[in-house]
């Protein structure tokens, strides 16, 4: 087997777009749910959901709000325990957060008496990496979202936009094997957040990074999904299954025009207003 | 806002800040001279600066006015600075773990009520009437207030920015050096300044407790002998000092908290 199971450096530019339908299919899953459930103070929100996520693979969450889409995304990260069955990444029991999954939050959470290049170095101080090496990688994720000549500038000088790609180069800048996006840009303007879509999914195929997004907009999701699952009766486990049959590379603009997306979004309204 | 509006904006505030005293000054002036009140009760500033003055040259009752400057200020940021470390310290604590804070609850909830002057008593017949009792009796006002205040900045800190750093591989000490410490710093710096005036109030009581210097000293043997114009000067020493360290540390908290407020 010659899958790389751990993604590829985003700092080797020479890594090839990878084929994820075609991994996916003979890939262990990088990420599992067995029949997990949740309950908030024994309220259940959710209750035998079983899924699997191959690498390099990019599932939308796509949902009405309250439905459960960051309960499940906690879960992943390791900020919530699954009440009942487990969730699993990499064939190992999730028990708590690690750098091995990295989390882009809604409104940033970036750390404001940091700057751009020590927000982005985060992981790699943690781990305790040198003072140099630090400067050169935050240089090089700045440079990989396309914020080279802000990395000495502080987060709130930054626009929301911004602030979502020091989000996003912090989170590379660790390596991750799953990437867990929670409606990220649905706070931004409409140019803003269609050329940060884009940028996803050109990530994805430089770093073969999986990534869950979370997301309650039904062209988000079939822009950047290699599938999505609708979310329609978590209390039950049920869900709907869409593939996404898009020409690559993804991030094509003109794909958002594409036969394929509009009839594939008035299925999935549908499905959702039935 | 462009620059020159902010310049603009910046020059008018300091223009007002400056001309609020002046005009108050010159309307006591005014009333002085007037004869509207008693030279006893209220002086004009003219022979409160002859006194001041007079002080400057030749001290007050044999010592030099820079020595009870200094007594005071020795006092104030001995029990300051260590008041400050043990409150941020402690406060930093309690808001971190369920453990300490509950072990601290009662001892602190039940002294922060006291007035520190209810204390003067008890402390004078713990430790006497020397520098020991004026120094703790700042000392532990400030440690009360800097407490509360580091625990109130502690949960300041939000969920999200601890999860992501925890997620980014941070270990406990880690999101506690890099990320509660710095959501904590604004509240620790509000606090430093209130602290601050608390601890110049209870300088003037602690002195009441005997000695032969200090301004509070000073300030009460001028009363006492109706030196009123001597009375006002120590006073308007010990409020330019508390004017100087709330400038200083409001600057200093511009400069370490440059984040906030601009989020
Ligand atoms: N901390 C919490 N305590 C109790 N209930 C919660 C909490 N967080 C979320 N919920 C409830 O769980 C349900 C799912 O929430 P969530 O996963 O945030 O939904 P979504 O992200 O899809 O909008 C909602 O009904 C919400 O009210
Ligand atoms: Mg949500």
């Amino acid at each position: 087997m010659t899958v790389a199971a751990r993604p590829l450096s985003p700092l080797e530019p020479g890594a090839a777009p990878l084929q994820a339908k075609a991994k996916a299919a003979d890939a262990p899953p990088v990420l599992k749910f067995e029949k997990v459930g949740f309950a908030y103070d024994g309220r259940t929100i959710m209750r035998d959901v079983s899924f699997a996520v191959g690498p390099g693979e990019l599932v939308a969450l796509l949902g009405p709000s309250g439905c459960g889409k960051t309960t499940i995304l906690n879960m992943v990260a390791g900020f919530l325990r699954p009440t009942d069955g487990v969730a699993v990444v990499d064939g190992r029991e999730i028990v708590g957060p690690g750098p091995d999954r990295g989390v882009v939050f809604q409104a940033a959470a970036l750390f404001d008496w940091m700057t751009v290049a020590e927000n982005i170095a985060f992981s790699l101080r943690c781990a305790g990496a040198r003072k140099s090496e630090r400067r050169a990688v935050a240089e090089e994720m700045a440079a990989l979202v396309g914020l080279t000549g802000f990395e000495d500038a502080y987060p709130y000088q930054l626009s929301g936009g911004m602030r979502q790609r020091v989000g996003l180069a912090r989170v590379l800048a660790a390596k991750p094997k799953v990437m867990l996006m929670d409606e990220p840009f649905s706070a931004l303007d409409v140019q803003t957040r269609e050329s940060l879509q884009e940028e996803v999914l050109r990530i994805r195929d430089r770093t073969g990074c999986t990534i869950l997004f979370v997301t309650h907009a039904i062209d988000e999701a079939a822009f950047l999904g290699d599938r999505i699952f609708l979310l329609n009766d978590l209390k039950s486990g049920a869900y709907d299954t869409f593939d996404v049959d898009l020409p690559t590379p993804r991030a094509l603009p003109e794909n958002r025009l594409h036969p394929s997306f509009l009839r594939l979004r008035e299925t999935i309204y549908r499905r959702m207003r039935h | 806002m462009s620059r020159t509006d902010e310049r603009r904006e910046r020059l008018r505030y300091v223009l007002v800040a400056t001309l609020s005293p002046l005009a108050i000054l010159a309307l006591w002036a005014f009333a002085a001279a007037r004869g509207w009140a008693s030279p006893i009760i209220l002086p004009p500033p003219s022979a409160i600066w002859a006194s001041f003055l007079d002080m400057a040259t030749n001290g007050y009752s044999g010592i030099s006015l820079w020595t009870h400057v200094g007594a005071s200020l020795a006092r104030v940021s001995v029990a300051y600075v260590a008041g400050a470390a043990l409150g941020v310290g402690l406060g930093l604590l309690r808001g971190r773990s369920r453990l300490i804070d509950a072990l601290l609850l009662a001892p602190s909830e039940l002294l922060r009520p006291i007035p520190p002057l209810g204390l003067i008593p008890l402390f004078i017949l713990w430790f006497g009437v020397g520098e020991t009792s004026k120094v703790l009796l700042i000392f532990l006002s400030v440690l009360l207030i800097m407490m509360v205040n580091a625990q109130a900045g502690v949960r300041a800190c939000s969920l999200d920015s601890l999860r992501a750093a925890q997620s980014m591989g941070a270990n406990r000490w880690q999101v506690f050096r890099f990320v509660v410490l710095p959501s904590a710093l604004p509240q620790i710096m509000t606090g430093l300044r209130v602290a601050m005036g608390t601890a110049l109030t209870i300088l003037v009581a602690s002195e009441l407790l005997g000695g032969d210097r200090g301004l509070g000293f000073l300030i009460l043997d001028a009363s006492s002998f109706f030196r009123t114009t001597y009375v006002f000067a120590g006073v308007a020493v010990i409020g330019l000092i508390g004017l100087a360290t709330d400038r200083g540390l409001a600057w200093a908290g511009r400069r370490i908290v440059h984040w906030e407020g601009r989020r």
